[in-house]
């Protein structure tokens, strides 16, 4: 991503995001204990999405619909309940005055600004719900790019929403409420033959992708490298997203991975389960196949369940596995980026360790310590890991979607695609997922067979 | 009006027309798809058994990580009878 945007004093913008981010996240945790269950409270039969937070029903996004967008703003009884929606861009509003605020910048000139972009956050949403676009894993982070390319392109970008344009602030700042999602101990959720398919094979694809890229196919940036690595290597939109940030990667660049993932995602989920039924592969190791591959974590699900409710459910928790390597993958990224991408080589010795931390993102630490405290706070107990659940997967997944979702509309309108178009002429981007992908499929498909097919099953008894 | 970043430069004079003229056909074509073909499209054979099957199981393809899935994937109960997790 491009480099922050100044402030005349107060705080840097990555700090200004671990500090809402984290805020928002200890709120979250506080909110749900205060209304703990007081029976019961280790259930997990009873409680399946961790404890029932109040908060999760003080805001939310538009909802499923076929033809008519007002069915988007009814509640489960039909009626018409604007409320959820218009806290949600309530909180989009205010995450960016907080954010100018604490970055020593001029409220009163991006309020409007920010209002703007919530409403056409809100209208990304609905175009992202509408059943067939939703049922065909077209994610809301696509349509974001395309309202604010379109308007970008179409009208140009009035100057009054310039101060408001800060979308890295907003992803920044989602990232860090999102690392309370990303919990540790999934990682060992199917003990070694989990381990072997998602730790060994996701970390080789991704580096021998990236390396594809920059010393094979000579694309030209590094970091457009990284992130299309990242998102086909481990879990699509949220890594291109947590990678892109790590290494700095431009607006161009994230769009770009966007599209081409969820392009190439929609053609896997529909095509792969039948050619797992045409090589007649076991249902757990078309499942983990599935699971180590497509890019997208809906899309995962609905191939896998598509092939048989085993093969759905060894895809998805594949897919999880996957899913909780971000937080260590983003650090690593923005680690490698920091010591050894952009180090000076003039620098003089002894200084390489201080430069790498002076340009280390800051945020990166704000998105690790929400997933190491609250993985530290999910290993306690089974109370604990409701708590957290309820916390996270009944109320910031709202709050950071929004925020994401507003930074995506920042990002189309700030895209300019003619940066891009001799890399885009030269094909090489494709090339490169391309290839990628298909070494992920063929790795995952004999590490998937090795320990789910053979190694580690067990003798079933006719 | 416009700035560096971002597509379109719009001109001063006329620029504003042409630009609310572009906005509102592309709002309109929006509004057609989404309204119009997207709906009639969901009745086509294989789609609608796509999307039949996930309603059915539960199952949100938009999921973008795997706390937005319906149903959060723990470790299904079976797997232990098919595959020893910790030789």
């Amino acid at each position: 991503m491009d480099e922050p945007m100044p402030a005349r004093r107060g705080l840097h913008e990555d700090i200004a995001a671990v500090v809402i981010g984290l805020a928002t996240v200890v709120l979250a945790l506080a909110i749900t204990w205060q209304t703990r269950p007081s029976e019961d409270a280790g259930n997990r039969d009873r409680y399946s999405k961790g404890w029932p937070s109040p908060a999760a029903s003080w805001i939310g996004t538009p909802g499923t619909w076929t033809d008519q967008p007002l069915q988007a703003f009814r509640d489960s009884t039909g009626r018409l309940d604007l409320a959820p929606v218009v806290v949600g861009m309530a909180w989009v509003v205010c995450v960016g005055v907080l954010g100018a605020v604490l970055g020593g910048r001029t409220v009163r000139t991006a309020i409007l600004g920010f209002a703007v972009l919530a409403a056409l956050a809100c209208l990304a949403y609905l175009l992202a719900t509408q059943k067939l676009v939703k049922y065909y894993n077209l994610e809301y982070p696509l349509w974001a790019l395309a309202v604010g390319l379109f308007i970008g392109n179409a009208a140009g970008v009035p100057r009054w929403l310039s101060p408001a344009l800060v979308g890295e602030f907003f992803i920044k700042t989602g990232l860090v409420i999102f690392g309370a999602e990303v919990l540790l101990s999934r990682l060992l959720a199917l003990g070694l033959p989990g381990i072997m398919t998602a730790w060994i094979v996701t970390p080789i694809v991704l580096v021998t992708t990236y390396l594809f890229g920059v010393h094979v196919l000579r694309v030209p940036s590094r970091s457009l490298c990284m992130t299309l690595s990242a998102d086909m290597a481990v879990c699509g939109v949220s890594a291109a997203i947590a990678t892109g940030a790590a290494c700095r990667a431009k607006k161009e660049e994230i769009s770009l991975t966007i599209g081409l993932s969820l392009f190439f995602t929609v053609i896997m989920m529909v095509a792969m389960p039948p050619i797992i039924r045409w090589m007649e592969l076991d249902a757990v190791v078309g499942g983990a196949w599935i699971g180590g591959t497509i890019d997208a974590t809906g899309a995962v699900v609905a191939a896998g369940e598509s092939l048989g409710k085993e093969a759905g459910e060894v895809a998805a928790t594949v897919k999880m596995i996957q899913n909780s390597m971000i937080g260590l993958i983003a650090f690593a990224v923005a680690a490698y980026w920091a010591g050894w991408v952009e180090r000076n080589a003039d620098a003089p010795r002894g200084s390489l360790a201080g430069e790498a931390w002076r340009r280390f993102p800051r945020f990166i630490l704000g998105f690790l310590g929400a997933s190491l405290v609250c993985s530290l706070l999910h290993s306690f107990g089974p109370e604990q890991a409701l708590w957290v659940e309820g916390a996270t997967v009944g109320f910031t997944i709202k709050l950071r979607g929004w925020l994401f979702c507003t930074g995506f509309v920042c990002m189309g309108l700030q895209t300019n695609f003619r940066e891009l178009a001799p890399v885009l002429a030269s094909g090489r981007p494709v090339v490169l997922y391309l290839g990628g992908q298909a070494l992920n499929l063929a790795l995952t498909l004999a590490m998937a067979s090795l320990t789910f097919g053979w190694l580690f099953r067990k003798v079933v008894e006719p | 009006m416009a700035l560096p970043e971002g597509g379109g430069a719009v001109s001063a004079s006329g620029g504003h027309l042409a630009a609310g003229l572009r906005l509102a056909a592309g709002a309109a074509i929006t509004a057609a798809v989404w309204c119009g073909v997207l709906p009639r499209l969901l009745e086509v054979g294989p789609i609608q058994r796509h999307v039949e099957l996930m309603e059915e199981r539960g199952v949100d393809p938009a999921a973008m990580y795997y706390t937005e899935l319906e149903r959060l994937p723990l470790r299904p109960a079976w797997i232990d009878e098919v595959i020893v997790l910790w030789p």
